[in-house]
């Protein structure tokens, strides 16, 4: 159980996260959605412990502040979409640049990934959709209680997106808590359980899946109209146009 | 020949520190200005006869404290600059030249037995007693001791300052603990044997190569050896070469750092500069 409560973050003067309070299950699959700029990286970076905040932020009722170094990567692994390359190091090194690792099911996510052959390239040598595979499987190798994948699904092609979107799955089987920021809301909804939607730092809303998403909260979130497709189990946004909302 | 593994051994802990520290390849004690730090300090001490037991204090101390002041001075004309792989080298250069020139002054100027003076600051392992090399033995141990505790973390900060968050760490702080050691390591050497370089900038690349890996557990410990092993190579010739002229292995150690360098240089085009 991950629970946050009156949450506040600051950059310099600039809050950006005000209040947000949230209660999430262990063994849900969570999707983070907000416009560029809402605060989602933010908010996943400070459950991962990595920015300094006000307010509570409780898994399994230990304060993630109160966390030793070697203890946090036990309960968080955060996971970002890309880092900057200009590093001399191979593939290899990158997925090994981290602890806690399960050596076994890294080997195993290595194929599952395609990145055999890669390894011993450099970073800068494999295109970016590569660099995001190497840094999903470097996360999920990971034994922690709970998942934090940043911007996912931004580079990867639609083969692998399904494939990272089972594993997150198969993950939350096992009772772990995954959350995934990212901006393509299709096929992300057709597996989360969960929606937290946030804009301008603030909590606008958070839900099942099938109870949140609404063409209201589109128009709210990112100012467009969109036609929202629901189909047996299966949810699908598709954006139409602009619409002129109070804030944009 | 201890004095060549102990010197190669502590330049290449610097460079390697401040490699990873900067994530720039071209990191090296020399390139960034700590020697001519370092060097500029020690020159001062020499107010103080040569004789006097307070200088086996006072050099390193004054090599550590010049050394640390002129990367502190570096890393804040290279953050004006931008912070890239060039303007931090380029901010060393700028500062270290000066130093450099300044630490001639003294010498100069005090003008005993300058010759020897002239010969440390060259980079000469000549000289080496038993004072020397235990400074130089206990300041190597204990900063590996220190950076071996850290080595998983420095693998995160070879990568991302993210990754050192997401592992409960302060990227600033362990940048600052590790640039601090790397100033010490470089430093002592300076104080009793002046300037080496290039020693700091090739081994960890050398020991990059021969294991096809950057992961910074086995880097470290590799570039330690190459260094150590650069260094007594390059003092043999040194000697060998020149015999009976006692020649200062610096002179060496650049003949081999200088193209190094500049194969780096090449390297990194592919990747920095996009």
């Amino acid at each position: 159980m991950l629970v946050v409560k009156k949450l506040e973050v600051f950059y310099g003067n600039f809050k950006a996260i005000s209040n947000v309070n949230l209660k999430l299950r262990s063994g849900s699959l969570v999707a983070v959605i907000g416009p560029n700029g809402a605060g989602k990286s933010t908010l996943l970076k400070t459950i991962a412990g990595m920015l300094s905040y006000s307010g509570s932020i409780t898994i399994e009722n230990v304060e993630v502040r109160e966390l030793s170094p070697w203890e946090r990567i036990r309960y968080v692994t955060y996971v970002p979409a890309t880092i900057a390359t200009t590093v001399d190091i191979t593939v290899g090194d990158l997925l090994l640049s981290t602890e806690g690792v399960d050596l076994r099911a890294l080997e195993n996510y290595v194929r599952m990934y395609d990145l055999r052959n890669l390894l011993n390239r450099r970073i800068w040598e494999v295109s970016t959709g590569e660099l995001e595979r190497a840094l999903i499987v470097r996360g999920l190798s990971r034994l922690s209680k709970v998942y934090l994948f940043d911007e996912l699904l931004s580079h990867i092609d639609l083969r692998y997106q399904i494939r990272v979107l089972k594993h997150l799955r198969r993950l939350v089987n096992e009772g772990r808590l995954v959350l995934v920021a990212s901006n393509q809301l299709s096929p992300l909804l057709n597996f989360t359980d969960y929606v937290v939607a946030i804009r301008a730092g603030k909590l606008l809303a958070a839900g099942p899946t099938d109870e949140v998403i609404c063409n209201e909260l589109l128009k709210e979130l990112y100012g467009v109209k969109a036609e929202i497709i629901r189909h047996r189990n299966l949810i699908d946004v598709v954006p139409i146009d602009e619409v002129k909302t109070s804030s944009t | 020949m201890v004095a060549a593994l102990l010197v190669g051994s502590l330049l290449s802990t610097s460079g390697f520190l401040i490699q990873v520290c900067t994530r720039n390849p071209l990191g090296d004690p020399y390139l960034l200005g700590i020697s001519s730090g370092a060097l500029f300090a020690v020159t001062l001490t020499f107010v103080f006869p040569p004789q006097s037991p307070l200088v086996f204090i006072l050099r390193p101390l004054a090599a550590f404290i010049g050394g640390f002041l002129a990367y502190t001075l570096t890393h804040a004309i290279a953050m004006k600059a931008g912070y890239t792989p060039t303007s931090i080298v380029l901010s060393g250069v700028a500062v270290g030249t000066t130093l450099y020139s300044l630490s001639l002054l003294p010498q100069y100027l005090i003008l005993f037995d300058i010759h020897k003076v002239f010969a440390w600051s060259m980079g000469s392992l000549i000289g080496a007693g038993p004072i020397e090399l235990l400074t130089c033995f206990v300041i190597l141990v204990g900063a590996y001791a220190i950076a071996h505790r850290y080595l998983p973390v420095l693998n995160a900060l070879n990568v991302s300052d993210d990754f050192v968050r997401e592992l409960g760490y302060d990227p600033g702080k362990l940048r600052r603990t590790m640039t601090g050691l790397a100033a010490l390591t470089a430093s002592i050497s300076v104080a009793w044997f002046g300037i080496i370089g290039f020693i700091g900038l090739a081994a960890p690349h050398i020991a990059r190569r021969l294991l096809g890996s950057g992961d910074v557990r086995y880097v470290l410990p590799t570039s330690i050896i190459t260094g150590s092993v650069l260094l007594l190579l390059s003092d043999t010739a040194a000697k060998a070469l020149f015999l009976p002229l006692d020649m200062p292995v610096n002179i060496i150690v650049s003949a081999i750092g200088g193209p190094t360098l500049a194969i780096v240089l090449m390297r990194m085009r592919k990747y920095a500069g996009s």
